[in-house]
């Protein structure tokens, strides 16, 4: 579903990431874990092009994203994103978050689009709050509005940059449940996360960055019961 | 002690003073048209004039941004005064030809909406810079236009935070609409010291004061209504 080949990236003379290779498959998620400044972050937003790669290649579908800037606009549909910081639009309310890109975007009509949000809404448990201003909601509210604002786009394809990094610890919870229903159901996900437990638990398949690469990558269990090189293993003792 | 006073002639003084007062007042009136002629096709004009300005002088075209800044620098740098007599004037010493006249209240719209423009530029660049590059990222996954995104989703935010700046602008404005006497166009403040040299009084310039202080009144209500508006999210 997603084949990225040795993707690089620089920011001025900085190479953040130094060649990448993987392959997502269908319904497959993947926590990608390690150090900050190994480049999680930048690899995951090269996924969408919010970063350009500098050299190297995505394939979406079957469809190369670096070949052709054009193929953007289609890729950003099916793959949906969500960001540490939440970024909901203050000045709309929670209903109109969710339906403003299915509606402008996706040529939804608008009563669809608001039953297909109020689904998504009782699915994150905020039926109550459709009619608020983000302003009103707690972090974790706010992002599980933010993913529920993602998935009215119908996505193949869900992002996370660190999705509960912003959030107090008594609302880290609630918003791991909320991916972790969406793992269940099959969605194909890529979770830049420190949250180890989780990491563990939802995950197909985890990917450890260091310094831009691809360091180490297994299943879960491999992973944090046995990691095979020094640095993952040093990782690991330091945040486990 | 009062008998001898003819009660008719104290009446007509008092008629007198309010015939007086009432003249003065409907001339200060008219004058007050001028300029709030003046006033709101200057907002008609500079407004989006202005929006276009902060976007070329943020725009990534090396070139048109330069222009822009240098037109910012000289609408912000000299005095509006000589901007309106030069716009009035030039026309008419243009080489042959190409000469024509402009109408003074032409001149007048175009030089207020040129100088607000830039002040308001630079207004609303301040706002676009303000919101937050994330706003623009999830937008852009959204699968949103550029012109989406800037028209529903920046847009709306930069008017809340750039309205305390704008009022000031525009309450400015109200005062400056007294410097197209310059070019001889009569309004408020020239029917004023018109009238004040008439009667050699400054009368009409102490009423002319308060016809602006009445106009920035409700200048200032009608922005207290509109952030009460906005006020609806943080």
């Amino acid at each position: 579903m997603i084949k990225v080949i040795d993707l690089h990236k620089y920011f001025g003379d900085l190479e953040v990431l130094k060649g990448i290779n993987t392959e997502i498959k269908k319904g497959e998620v993947v926590c990608v874990i390690g150090p900050s400044g190994s480049g999680k972050s930048t690899f995951l937003r090269c996924l969408n092009l919010l970063e350009i790669p500098t050299k190297g290649e995505i394939i979406i579908n079957g469809v190369s994203l670096t070949d052709n800037l054009k193929n953007l606009d289609e890729l950003r549909k099916n793959v949906g994103m969500v960001f540490q910081q939440f970024n909901l639009f203050p000045h709309m309310k929670v209903i109109d978050n969710i339906t403003l890109a299915p509606i402008k975007v996706l040529k939804m009509k608008k009563e669809d689009a608001v039953s297909k949000a109020m689904e998504l809404l009782a699915k994150v448990g905020l039926t109550d709050k459709a009619y608020e201003y983000p302003s009103r909601l707690s972090g974790g509210q706010k992002q599980r509005v933010a993913i529920a604002r993602a998935m009215a786009m119908n996505p193949d394809i869900m992002l996370f940059d660190e999705p509960t990094s912003a959030l107090d610890p008594e609302m880290v919870g609630e918003v791991l449940e909320v991916i972790r229903d969406l793992a269940y159901e099959g969605m194909t996900m890529v979770i830049v996360t420190h949250e180890m437990g989780f990491a563990r638990e939802v995950s197909d398949r985890i990917l450890f960055m260091d310094e831009g690469i691809i360091y180490e990558e297994g299943k879960p269990y491999e992973i944090f019961n046995n990691p095979q090189r020094s640095r993952t293993k040093e990782f690991l003792s330091k945040v486990l | 002690m009062f008998e001898n006073i003819d009660l008719t002639l104290i009446g007509q003084g008092f008629f007198s003073v309010l015939e007086n007062l009432w003249r003065q007042l409907k001339l200060l009136g008219e004058g007050a048209l001028v300029s709030l002629e003046i006033f709101a096709l200057t907002l008609i004009f500079s407004l989006p004039l202005g929006l276009l300005v902060a976007l070329g002088r943020m725009s990534k075209n090396r070139l048109l941004s330069r222009i822009i800044k240098d037109y910012i620098l000289v609408m912000r740098g000299t005095p509006l005064m000589l901007q309106i007599i030069f716009i009035y004037f030039t026309p008419a010493y243009l080489p042959e030809g190409l000469r024509f006249n402009l109408d003074r209240f032409v001149a007048a719209i175009i030089a207020f909406s040129l100088n607000y423009a830039a002040y308001f530029a630079e207004i609303y660049r301040g706002g676009i810079e303000s919101i937050s590059l994330g706003q623009y990222e999830s937008a852009a996954v959204l699968g949103f236009t550029k012109s989406q995104t800037f028209f529903r989703i920046i847009l709306p935010q930069v008017i809340k935070r750039i309205l305390p700046a704008i009022s000031n602008e525009v309450i400015t404005l109200v005062k400056d609409t007294a410097l197209v006497t310059t070019i001889g166009i009569s309004e408020l403040f020239r029917a004023a010291r018109n009238e004040s040299s008439r009667i050699s009084s400054t009368t009409p310039i102490f009423w002319a004061g308060f016809f602006y202080l009445v106009m920035n009144f409700f200048v200032t209500k009608v922005f207290e209504l509109f952030e009460k508006k906005l006020s609806y999210y943080r």
